[in-house]
């Protein structure tokens, strides 16, 4: 994101929005560390634009100011509209792809994280009766992550058995999947956050989860770890392994109620 | 998507945040889907959601019921929080009668989710727990801070947010439900549930 200093006026409304914060207010205006920033456009989408020329705005701050009272633009809005959404080129667009909700994946199509995990199973079988399915969102919470910390757990993770979902937007910037390795140009990219996306068998289970729980202590960033199978005759597989493991499973989480289908063509139209 | 799964709280304040989504898989049932998500949307609004929105429809609060329902298409992942398991159920019921074709999910407390299938007599397909984080947990903010950004997914909703909605509450400057309405707008799916927000910022309010 950019910031048109010929019309901000420094309000600070765009600072505390910011995923990331990184928009400060220096010398009166707001600006943006082009290094951290995830292109998430959050900052541009939420805050509303109210179009208001500039030099009024300045004028009514200064004579306000010079009578020691304050104006305040509204919480919410960018009164001069000075945020600037930017084109993006290669290698710096996969921040955006990653990291603004609203632009669709290109490998998936799908916005968001770009992934469907469990969502789809009861349609796509992505997960049989066997298999454990891992994803690994590193940068989230709210601290954001490099490709470089994301190949670091791929790589780990590969050689222990992971199968790397083919559908899934990490997965297609990988140069191998069979070992991990992200595209050399991309790595020290930021994004708000990226889901390593992988199934392996449920004997795997105990060894993914105690290499996860090093590879944690070897990046500066967070990672959130979920697991999910299918659950056939109702129970959940995995929750011995993962007790064994001395983790525990949250209390919530996601449930596929199984009501999806393979629509036929003919009948969709 | 609304990717729901790693929101923070406890049992006892997460019994009020049930979020149920749709999501098409293309190749399967995502083509020509548009006017079975319509219905999947009429279906929840007739149960008082506290919140609704999907990714390119935008949510309830910064766009509107109106705006939601135009921008519907295909691709449109629908999304709907609801506050309380026994509107949940009611829900789960009428989807399973609708027959719309797509996979339904549900993103809350497991076993509430269970119930939900046990009482429209279904068997739930899959399921997906967090195991929490790993890595520079030190980076975190305090656990209130968390409770209320991770209810968007997508990270949107940013720490200094919260962090700026509290002390205003604190300060008196917003009522709790007017900061909870500024903290849904930037989740743009609507997975936020602003009544949640309301009584944690209520709570912290209390507690000074």
């Amino acid at each position: 994101m950019l910031v048109d200093e010929s019309k901000c006026v420094g309000c600070g409304n765009c600072v505390p929005v910011c995923t990331m914060g990184v928009i400060s207010i220096q010398n009166g205006l707001a600006a943006i560390n082009q290094d951290e920033c995830v292109e998430c456009s959050t900052c541009y989408r939420v805050l509303m634009r109210e179009d208001r020329p500039p030099w009024l705005v300045r004028s009514i701050r200064s004579i306000l100011s010079a009578l020691h009272l304050t104006y305040d633009a509204p919480f919410g809005v960018c009164p001069t509209s000075a945020l600037v959404k930017p084109e993006l080129t290669w290698p710096r667009m996969v921040r955006r792809a990653f990291s603004d909700v609203l632009e669709p994946h290109a490998s998936t199509g799908i916005p968001g994280r770009g992934t469907e995990e469990i969502k789809t199973n009861d349609v796509t079988g992505r997960l049989q009766e066997g298999d454990a399915g891992f994803v690994v969102e590193l940068g989230r919470p709210g601290i954001g992550a490099r490709f470089r910390d994301i190949e670091k757990f791929a790589m780990a993770l590969a050689p222990l058995g992971a199968e790397f979902e083919g559908k899934n937007p990490v997965t297609s910037l990988m140069t191998d999947p069979m070992t991990g390795k992200v595209q050399d140009d991309i790595l020290d990219e930021k994004v708000m956050s990226a889901i390593i996306e992988f199934k392996v068998s449920q004997d795997k289970v105990p060894a993914i989860l105690s290499r996860i729980e090093e590879l944690g202590g070897e990046i500066d960033t967070v990672a959130c770890i979920g697991i999910g199978a299918r659950c056939d005759s109702g129970r959940i597989p995995y929750e011995e392994a993962v007790r064994a493991g001395g983790l525990t499973l949250s209390v919530n989480g996601k449930t596929n109620l199984g009501l999806g289908r393979v629509v036929p063509k003919e009948a969709s139209r | 998507m609304t990717n729901t799964l790693h929101r923070q709280g406890t049992r006892e304040n997460l019994a009020g945040d049930y979020v149920i989504f749709s999501t098409s898989a293309a190749g399967y049932n995502k083509e020509g889907c548009a006017p079975q998500i319509k219905q999947f949307y009429q279906i929840v609004l007739r149960h008082d959601p506290v919140n609704v929105g999907g990714i390119n429809t935008g949510n309830m609060t910064k766009d509107g019921i109106e705006n939601i329902l135009q921008r519907v298409n295909d691709a449109t992942h629908a999304t709907a929080v609801f506050d309380n398991l026994d509107t949940l159920a009611k829900v789960v019921q009428e989807l399973k009668e609708a027959d719309l074709g797509f996979s339904i999910n549900i993103s809350g407390l497991i076993e509430g989710a269970d119930e939900c299938c046990r009482k429209a007599g279904l068997v739930r397909h899959s399921v997906e727990h967090s195991l929490g984080y790993v890595g520079a947990v030190n980076r975190l903010p305090e656990r209130p801070v968390l409770e209320i950004s991770t209810m968007c997914g997508h990270g949107m909703v940013s720490f200094n947010l919260v962090k700026k909605m509290i002390e205003l509450v604190k300060l008196g400057k917003l009522t709790p439900a007017q900061a909870a309405g500024q903290l849904a707008r930037p989740c743009e799916c609507g997975a936020f549930n602003p009544k949640r927000a309301e009584f944690l910022l209520e709570q912290l309010r209390n507690m000074g």
